[in-house]
């Protein structure tokens, strides 16, 4: 079955993305499109199929049907490797870092800077030492030893830390899987202004959450999933913060916007 | 008290004099060791003869570490006369030494002391009857106040045990636990821990006491001699005044953050900080003290014959915990090393005596080649097993250990004993060109050459740099940086003097000899007996006891300890074996390929395992089908102790190689102070508890 891609300029364009476990239909066709520069809210309750999508996007799970095109190209995602590759990084929601490690060994993890003395590579602990504390700096993290063990610091602190990587290494696409799920105001605040600063890196950013007021305000769209179906897309201008967080209780397009998205479903 | 000192305020006068002038006394002491030391009157080796002119080495490094120690003290002394503050952080430390050795002898005189007198109280039942008969004595009465001491103490703390039981064990008593005294139950005031501590103290002590009047009595069993008993006096001069002045001298307010800081840091807390960094602070904190319990404890234990004989013993398994290391780290377990060590040695044998299945009978090196490429093929399948099942690393190489050692029963039938004799008249013999001895000296000067070429002048400006740091504080801290270099340049030295003598005894044998070849046995180069070191003449000659068992493998263990260390340290394979056990989520979506990583672990073990094979072999040519049987907890034991954590993400190679010498040593220690050897394995289980609370311990410290 060939697909073609709907949104031309978007930077993701995920169509008709069926993904089942065994005899479970866990996604039952879904579109999803990202922009370029643009931050979205996917949003929805639990079990609603967020994690899966992003898990099939990641490379973690493999589609059942459907196509993904990245950057304008058709792209079979396999590993979270291949994801890694195309310029999509993620912050999942618990493997995000090594606990028992250093700072700068979790900040370059699997690309780790290297020099060379004849055939061997050893590993530059000088750059990704100064590196890790300059580029977390960058985003707004000050961090004292690059050589503390993760395991020593807070949640806040962790998941800046996973941010900031991501931020540094990501080229095209950030993905946040619940970021705030367990950070006090003031930590979430801080993950808000990290996905701000990426968007200002040129970055794209997909921010999952079941909790609408911490997204509403940095998102430019919202995607709300119900039980493996996209219920739709709304532009921050369309909808208020009560109307989303309706939606994602109740599964029910309010009154008002039912008509508008009936016309742009024809207009398509 | 010292901060008023430095004020100059003139009531503290007396105090900051009195540790400077003891800092002083402690020079001249230092002065006198060395004197006495290079003039014969404290003979460290030996020597009968009193006027001797030549001094051993152990007597050479006294000299040079006494008045190092001696000018240090001076220097400090100096520095607080003159009220320099910077000088309090080495009095601090001159102190901290002084403590140290002080205490040092006191444990080298208590630690026979008591192991003695419980020996003889095991050997004797009616020893004590005796003792208290001889009414009067000292012995007699240090026996009954120690005992009475001991036994108030465990009294007190058996009755705290069963108060704490009732109070917070017994659940309806929720209104109790805020009442005063159960608070004092569950955290008892400090002072009175001091006291029952102290009290304790003094009990041990009298028992001390009383076996060091008992034990000479029975010269037959074991003595004491008066040596012994003359450290104590030189222990105490040493220890209390130095603890005392080291409680004075604490930390002081400074003008500058820095300075501050830097004082902040005592000797106490520099260590435990430093300590909390390793993964092997627990098998450190061990290796120290079995190693100096040993030492105090019997003259026998520093002998080289014993000291070869541990490393000789624990040298292959050694090897084989550095792989184990590697494995545990990536999170996984291997149980299967034992019988992979059965079937490489059995195919080493097997090749050069009834023939590879292609190529027939073969040579060491080519059997050596082929038993190992068989314990990869052995590890592969350990590690796709688990790759493609998913089942837990312990059932998967169970299963293994079982099965792979049918493979070794069923080859050798009868349990016979394969022995290499049986089926060649001699040893393999190998002709070594001295070209190639010539070329691996080459070889070994271009590394030290190119090693100083990258690192000294990094070191020298870190050292300089550090150096104007201090001129313009007028502080002589920050020297960590000059010790560093000036360590790393000595170890360079000491290298290039290696590999100068290398040369050096090569081209004496290839003149002499006119070039010719030098014949090594096989079985010689992978795992011989070291006979001496360097030929007569030379300045780094050195005999070995007839009776010392140096096997070469001691040599490949450190070797690969080495590189295997920086492996794992300093390239990103080894970056990743720590994200795969610590976190496997974390380390696949960084890009971590983790079935490879643990993959190539277990390929890493079963090829240690593999070479470890062939150094028994070589060592013992003969292979018995059961060879390698209960190796596989031993080595896991090793690892444990070494700061390795069973659930991955944790550890270090040298802690394995510690976790190993602390298993030898209690080997070959426990039946040289005369314990039964059959406690060994007891007392490793508790070495095994206590090492890992320990590690769990200083993990603790370091996350708080």
């Amino acid at each position: 079955m060939q697909y073609e891609q709907k949104n031309s300029d978007a930077l993701v364009d995920m169509i008709d993305i069926h993904k089942y476990f065994g005899s479970v239909q866990v996604l039952r066709g879904i579109d999803f499109h990202v922009d370029r520069q643009e931050i979205v809210g996917l949003l929805g309750d639990n079990g609603a199929g967020k994690s899966t999508l992003i898990k099939v996007l990641t490379g973690f799970h493999s589609l059942t049907r459907g196509q993904i095109f990245f950057d304008d190209q058709a792209v079979n995602i396999h590993s979270p490797h291949d994801a890694r590759e195309l310029g999509i990084e993620t912050v999942h929601q618990d493997l995000a870092l090594v606990p028992l490690m250093s700072i700068a060994r979790n900040f370059w993890l699997g690309q780790e800077p290297t020099y060379e003395v004849g055939p061997f590579k050893f590993l530059d602990k000088k750059m990704m030492a100064r590196e890790s504390i300059q580029a977390l700096a960058d985003v707004g993290i000050h961090i004292r030893d690059s050589e503390e063990t993760v395991g020593t610091m807070s949640g806040g602190e962790r998941q800046s830390i996973a941010i900031g990587r991501a931020v540094y290494f990501g080229k095209k696409l950030l993905i946040l899987d619940e970021p705030t799920s367990a950070l006090s105001v003031g930590e979430t605040q801080k993950v808000l202004d990290y996905t701000i600063a990426a968007k200002e890196k040129g970055m794209s950013v997909i921010f999952i959450t079941h909790n609408i007021r911490h997204v509403y305000e940095v998102a430019d769209r919202f995607t709300i999933i119900e039980r493996g179906h996209k219920l739709g897309d709304f532009h921050k201008s369309e909808v208020t913060e009560n109307e989303v967080a309706d939606m994602i209780v109740t599964g029910q397009i309010p009154e008002r916007l039912r008509l508008y998205e009936e016309e742009e479903e024809g207009g398509d | 008290m010292m901060q008023a000192y430095f004020e100059g305020k003139r009531e503290a006068s007396n105090i900051g004099m009195l540790v400077a002038g003891l800092i002083f006394g402690f020079a001249v002491l230092g002065f006198l060791i060395a004197y006495g030391v290079a003039f014969g009157w404290v003979p460290l080796g030996e020597r009968i003869d009193i006027l001797r002119s030549s001094l051993n080495s152990v007597e050479h490094i006294v000299i040079f570490a006494s008045l190092v120690y001696a000018a240090c003290c001076l220097r400090t002394a100096y520095g607080l006369y003159t009220r320099e503050q910077a000088s309090l952080r080495w009095s601090q430390w001159m102190l901290f030494v002084t403590v140290m050795i002080g205490g040092a002898i006191l444990l080298s005189v208590a630690i026979p002391v008591g192991l003695k007198f419980s020996l003889l109280l095991g050997q004797h039942s009616d020893l004590r009857n005796a003792i208290a008969a001889d009414t009067g004595g000292l012995a007699s009465m240090a026996l009954a106040i120690g005992e009475a001491l001991i036994s108030i103490c465990l009294f007190v703390i058996a009755l705290l045990a069963l108060l704490a039981l009732l109070v917070f064990l017994i659940p309806p008593l929720e209104s109790l636990r805020d009442r005063p005294g159960a608070r004092l139950i569950a955290s008892p005031p400090r002072k009175f821990v001091q006291a029952i501590l102290t009290v304790l103290f003094a009990g041990v002590v009298c028992f001390l006491v009383a076996g060091a009047a008992v034990v000479p009595e029975y010269p037959g069993q074991t003595t004491i001699r008066d040596a012994e008993n003359h450290r104590l006096l030189a222990g105490l001069l040493f220890f209390l005044p130095a603890f005392f002045a080291y409680r004075v001298v604490r930390q002081v307010e400074e003008q500058s953050d820095e300075l501050r800081r830097a004082l902040a840091l005592t000797p106490g807390k520099y260590i435990r900080a430093n300590l909390a960094k390793s993964p092997s602070a627990g098998a450190i904190i061990g290796f120290i003290a079995i190693f100096m319990g040993f030492t105090m404890a019997t003259d026998l234990f520093l002998e080289p014959s014993s000291v070869a004989s541990f490393l000789s013993n624990v040298a292959t398994k050694g090897v084989i915990a550095i792989g184990v290391t590697y494995l545990m780290i990536s999170g996984e377990f291997d149980l299967s090393v034992g019988s992979i060590l059965g079937v490489t040695a059995l195919s080493f044998m097997n090749f050069m005596t009834h023939g590879a299945p292609v190529f027939g009978v073969v040579g060491p090196v080519p059997a050596a080649l082929l038993a190992i490429f068989i314990a990869f093929i052995l590890g592969a399948i350990n590690g796709v097993l688990l790759i493609s099942t998913r089942i837990p690393s312990f059932i998967v190489t169970l299963g293994t250990m079982l099965a792979f050692r049918a493979i070794t029963l069923v080859a050798i039938a009868g349990g016979r004993i394969l022995r290499y004799s049986d089926h060649h008249e001699s040893l393999p013999v190998i002709g070594i060109s001295n070209i190639v001895f010539l070329a691996l000296a080459v070889v070994g000067l271009g590394v030290v050459a190119f090693t100083a070429y990258r690192v000294l002048p990094v070191l020298y400006r870190g050292a300089s740099h550090a150096w104007s740091i201090r001129r313009n504080n007028g502080d002589f801290g920050t020297s960590g940086a000059i010790v560093r270099s000036a360590v790393f340049a000595l170890i360079l030295l000491i290298l290039l003097a290696i590999v100068v003598w290398l040369l050096a005894v090569l081209s004496y044998h290839g003149s002499a000899s006119g070039g010719q070849i030098v014949e090594v046995g096989y079985f010689d180069l992978f795992n011989g007996r070291v006979l001496q070191i360097g030929s007569e003449g030379d300045f780094f000659h050195m005999q070995i006891p007839r009776n010392a068992n140096v096997r070469l493998a001691i040599v490949w263990w450190f070797i690969f300890v080495a590189i295997f260390h920086v492996v794992l340290t300093s390239t990103s394979f080894g970056n990743s074996i720590f994200a795969t056990g610590g976190n496997e989520g974390a380390a696949r979506a960084q890009g971590v390929n983790v079935d490879r990583v643990k993959l190539q672990n277990f390929v890493i073990v079963a090829l240690l395992t593999g070479i470890a094979a062939i150094y028994e072999t070589a060592r013992n040519p003969g292979v018995d089908p059961l060879k390698g049987t209960g190796w596989e907890l031993e080595v896991i034991a090793m690892t444990v102790i070494g700061g390795a954590l069973l659930t991955g993400g944790y550890g270090s190679v040298v802690g394995s190689l510690l976790g190993a010498l602390i298993f030898g040593m209690l080997q070959t220690g426990l039946v040289l102070v005369g314990i039964e050897s059959r406690l060994f394995s007891g007392t490793i289980g508790v070495i095994i508890i206590a090492a890992v609370v320990l590690n769990t311990l200083v993990r603790g410290a370091r996350q708080n």
